[in-house]
């Protein structure tokens, strides 16, 4: 059997296996944190190799897992996530205790990930997603004592079970109908289904609830701002640019390949169910008085734009989204590592905590802006290249027949317009807002690892807005090779 | 020689160099503003140069630089100028230039003040030079965040709320024109085979586009110009922001921000969409006469000069859109000079309004009065600019003016008293306001003894741009002569009136 496919996740599995081992030794979280990110370093390596050899797409076993442009892409996505959360955690978590099962739940959460970006198998896909699920539920209760982080925890795991179980009951369905679990077989019997319509309908619902609690899509998303908001700030970086992006993915193999065929039967649905979530996070974003729950919902919003996406259906589209959730990765991962960074220099979490950052930490205020300005989609940065591409697909859609879908561009255009205000007042207590004055004006002394995590994310976002192209192929190839 | 100077693309990297320099040097407040004032200085050298270089008679689109920049989306960074852009960067660059002299005395976070200063210049010179769709669209954003800033660190009381009115505001207005920008892109791909921003690739294309198309998608574009001009009923966002801007805001607020909505219509939404603007006349003519009456009666409600000064340039701006809407190539003629004027004007006026906040401490027009005997220089400069902005001969409004109303009686006939009159109501209203501030008895409602006339900082730029109001009223041709051989693309495509 080849295993080329499987190298990455092997590796990385093996180092999540092999951390608790490693902690009995040494329980340093930094030392801990090194050997966890040469993990994912060598994981990145042998996808690099990969490509770099030019072997084209890796099939496993006849068509469960392939490495292709595609999965490639997404396993980047999901190994630079994990690198950045895990260089932030290694001062974050200092001095905590389990330590080594921190690094190896984070690990094993990228390598559920990693599975559903390269699964071509709806039962792997499946499989996936419970590894991830199931590591995310522990590490949002990382923090035992912590009142808000266990009731979190309950939370997530109760949403995150049903979910699951509704997917599952929706799988069956699909399985009983067509008789396969593979993407590509399920699209061709779908497409020659003419009895039991009634019964794929239900087993679209199912997977939609599913899906959709996992990507905190609205009416399914309650549990999210909660659960981002009781999280350690470094899992919350996790949740919302890693495992919403893999629901995301999921969404993206289950119906632009196995439900293309009936596209006319869901669209409308996924189309209005993009714009209600982009709509009721924005709203909900507005007044909230805890930055972590801003971001919460502002990534509810985000989830409703690369719906857009899914709905629109085109090579073009698909590109956008896959684009967004590439430069989203970046902007809110980042933006919650700034607030556990900030969390370590004892900074609340409410928005008026951040009152005249900028006179404290000039690098944490400017990173902040340019990731929030970037979120809402200000040129020239990251986020609005990948708006740019997502918001217009509806528009070339729309030209070519299908004049409905305009209004997807029109609702992502206002919701980015909405989305300013609530950016734009973080940055002003940043930068126009004088400090309190019970508060010492003096620099802030932050932790240099979480700095240089920081980093990472503000000079992708701005690298990427300054020159998208490359990265528009690389989404572009993606896509193509999703739906060839 | 000069051929080989990318003379636009250096217009645009000075300015970015500098608020890079002007920022780290924040602790020194003195070395801010002099590289400020240096790095400002030499866009306007340039832009001088690029005057005296260009050739009028050419026609078409000059100085023209091109790098491909997004491939994979037909994205191309493409600066060039033609004699409607000439006179615009020529303007923004000396705008800026005496509004850096004009805030010496800001003490509050000079650094960063100046700095985005000169970020707006390159926002606003990118936005009159950019021949790529996109890349007009980026500069147009650009501009919205030191607007931002400018406003709410160093605004007025209720700054926060002017700040973040006109950031959505205007937002708003910019990303319904996206969509309409991303229309024409799809629209003009299906004709040519191949996907480019390019406004020539576009406008080449662009008589085949159906009606339906045309009408829609010049609705999206106009909203998002007729936002930022502002004309009636989207100007909401301009009185607010105005009055808590600080003064070197208001100047380029008034004097450039608004002539980018003006500028994009007659280089974006006129060429791409000819017949969608012939069927949008009778609104564009509705909207343009109903901002000048607008603007000219709220003129007479005002107590705040500076929120006077702000109402009048909603109806300046209808001027300019009249001019427009007439389709002939005198009445876009006009509109172009009348956005030059009164950016020269509108700069006079809110340095005015300056000046009297900071010597008198208050702009309230009742609690003013025989300021003439305790400041003469500033009086002088004062009549001059209220003198040019009602529109007396001899000054560079008069000429705008006259030529948009000559153009509008060619093509709308008697239609033309209404903006006539409005403008002569604004014009007894200007005279009156002048003799309640600065002539009359000296006012008791307020400290007058230790009244300082203009210091040199105010001076300089009150005297250039008094100067050039004389110059180009006088000799108009000096600028029409840039313009008018420009326009003959553009009225051509609208059907040649």
């Amino acid at each position: 059997m080849d295993y080329s496919a499987l190298y990455p996740e092997i590796i990385l599995a093996l180092f999540a296996i092999a951390m608790p081992a490693v902690g009995m030794m040494l329980k340093d979280s930094k030392f801990l944190a090194a050997v966890s990110l040469a993990g994912v370093g060598l994981a990145m390596l042998a996808v690099f190799m990969h490509f770099y050899e030019g072997l084209g797409a890796a099939v496993f076993d006849n068509g469960l897992l392939v490495l292709d442009d595609f999965s490639g892409l997404f396993i980047m996505v999901f190994l630079i996530v994990a690198f950045v959360v895990i260089l932030a955690s290694a001062k974050f978590i200092e001095g905590e205790k389990h330590a080594p099962e921190y690094y190896s739940l984070i690990l094993l959460a990228t390598v559920g990930m990693m599975l559903v970006a390269a699964s071509t198998d709806l039962f792997v896909l499946y499989i996936g997603i419970e590894i991830t699920s199931i590591s995310s539920y522990a590490l949002v209760a990382f923090r035992k004592k912590d009142i808000k982080g266990t009731e979190a925890a309950t939370k997530y795991f109760i949403f995150g079970g049903i979910s699951s179980a509704f997917t599952l009951f929706g799988i069956s369905l699909v399985y009983g109908l067509t008789g396969t679990t593979s993407f590509a077989d399920i699209g061709v019997a779908v497409g020659s289904l003419v009895e039991f319509k009634e019964m794929i309908w239900l087993a679209l619902v199912m997977v939609i609830v599913g899906f959709g609690f996992k990507v905190a899509m609205v009416p399914f998303h309650a549990w999210a701002p909660d659960v981002y908001d009781g999280a350690p700030s470094t899992i919350t970086a996790m949740l919302a640019a890693g495992s919403k992006k893999m629901g995301l993915v999921a969404m993206f193999k289950f119906f632009l390949i196995a439900m293309l065929a009936i596209k006319a039967d869901w669209e409308m649905v996924i189309a209005i169910m993009a714009i209600l979530t982009m709509t009721v996070g924005n709203l909900a974003a507005l007044n909230q008085t805890s930055i972590k729950r801003m971001l919460a919902y502002s990534s509810i919003a985000q989830a409703g734009y690369i719906l857009i996406a899914i709905a629109v259906g085109t090579e073009f589209a698909l590109t956008g989204g896959i684009f967004h959730i590439l430069t989203h990765a970046f902007m809110k991962g980042g933006a919650f590592i700034i607030v556990a960074t900030l969390a370590v220099a004892a900074i609340g979490e409410r928005i008026t905590d951040y009152k005249g950052l900028a006179k404290r930490s000039n690098f944490m205020a400017f990173s902040m802006t340019i990731l929030l300005f970037s979120l809402a989609g200000i040129p020239p940065l990251a986020g609005f290249a990948s708006k740019v591409v997502l918001f217009s697909s509806p528009i070339q859609g729309g030209l070519a027949g299908s004049e409905w879908l305009i209004w997807l561009s029109v609702a992502g255009i206002i919701n980015s317009a909405i989305s300013l205000y609530y950016y734009a007042r973080v940055v002003k207590y940043m930068y126009v807002d004088e400090l309190d004055e019970d508060v010492p004006v003096e620099k802030l002394k932050l932790p240099k690892s979480m700095m240089a995590a920081v980093a990472i994310c503000v000079i992708a976002v701005i690298s990427i807005g300054l020159y998208p192209d490359f990265f528009i192929q690389l989404c572009q190839d993606a896509a193509r090779a999703l739906l060839a | 020689m000069l051929e080989n100077i990318p003379i636009l693309s250096l217009l645009l990297l000075f300015p970015l160099i500098d608020a890079v320099v002007t920022f780290s040097l924040g602790k020194n407040p003195k070395a801010a503003k002099m590289s400020a004032l240096v790095f400002s200085a030499i866009p306007l050298l340039l832009s001088l140069l690029m005057l005296t270089e260009y050739t009028q008679t050419a026609g078409g689109y000059q100085f023209v630089e091109s790098f491909s920049w997004i491939d994979t989306l037909g994205i191309q960074y493409i600066m060039g100028v033609d004699g409607i852009s000439v006179p615009m960067v020529f303007l923004s660059t000396l705008l800026v230039f005496l509004a850096v002299i004009f805030s010496w005395d800001i003490e509050h976070r000079t650094h960063q003040y100046m700095a985005l200063l000169l970020v707006l210049e390159l926002g606003i010179l990118g936005v009159f030079m950019a021949l790529d769709y996109f890349v007009f669209y980026i500069f147009w954003e650009v501009v919205l965040i030191p607007m931002y800033f400018l406003i709410s660190v160093w605004g007025g009381p209720r700054r926060s709320y002017a700040a973040i009115k006109f950031f959505i505001y205007t937002h708003i207005a910019s990303l319904v024109m996206l969509l309409g920008i991303f229309a024409l892109y799809f629209e003009a791909g299906s004709y040519n085979g191949y996907y480019s921003f390019s406004m020539e690739t576009i406008n080449a294309v662009s008589p085949f586009f159906s009606d339906t198309f045309q009408i829609v998608v010049f609705g999206a574009l106009f909203f998002g110009f007729a936002v930022k001009m502002p004309m009636f009923p989207f100007h909401t966002w301009l009185p607010d922001a105005h009055v808590e801007a600080p003064t070197a805001g208001s100047v380029l607020l008034a004097g450039l921000l608004l002539k980018m909505g003006a500028y994009g219509i007659i280089r974006v939404a006129f060429p791409a969409l000819p017949s969608g603007a012939e069927e949008w006349q009778l609104v564009m003519v509705i909207m343009a006469i109903l901002s000048i009456v607008y603007g000219a009666v709220m003129c007479l409600a005002q107590k705040d000069l500076k929120k006077m000064v702000a109402y009048s340039s909603i109806s300046h701006m209808g001027i300019v859109l009249l001019g427009f809407a007439t389709f002939t190539e005198l009445g876009i003629a006009a509109g172009v000079f009348q956005m030059f004027a009164h950016g020269l004007i509108t700069a006079v006026l809110f340095m005015m309004c300056g000046v009297m906040q900071h010597k008198v401490g208050t702009r309230n027009i009742p609690r003013l009065g025989g300021l003439a005997a305790k400041m003469p220089y500033a009086a002088t400069f004062m009549v001059i600019g209220f003198l040019a902005s009602l529109g007396l001969p001899g000054m560079v409004g008069f000429v705008a003016e006259f030529s948009v109303f000559t153009a509008t009686y060619d093509a709308f006939g008697w239609l033309l008293l209404v903006p006539v009159i409005s403008v002569a109501i604004t014009a007894a209203y200007y005279i009156w306001a002048l003799q309640r501030t600065i002539f009359g008895p000296l006012t008791k409602e307020v400290d007058t003894e230790h009244i300082h006339d203009l210091y040199w900082y105010e001076t300089l730029p009150l005297a250039v741009l008094s100067g050039l109001i004389v110059l180009f009223g006088m000799f108009p041709g000096l600028i029409l002569d840039y313009i008018r051989p420009a326009l003959g693309t553009v009225v051509g495509l609208l059907g040649g009136i």
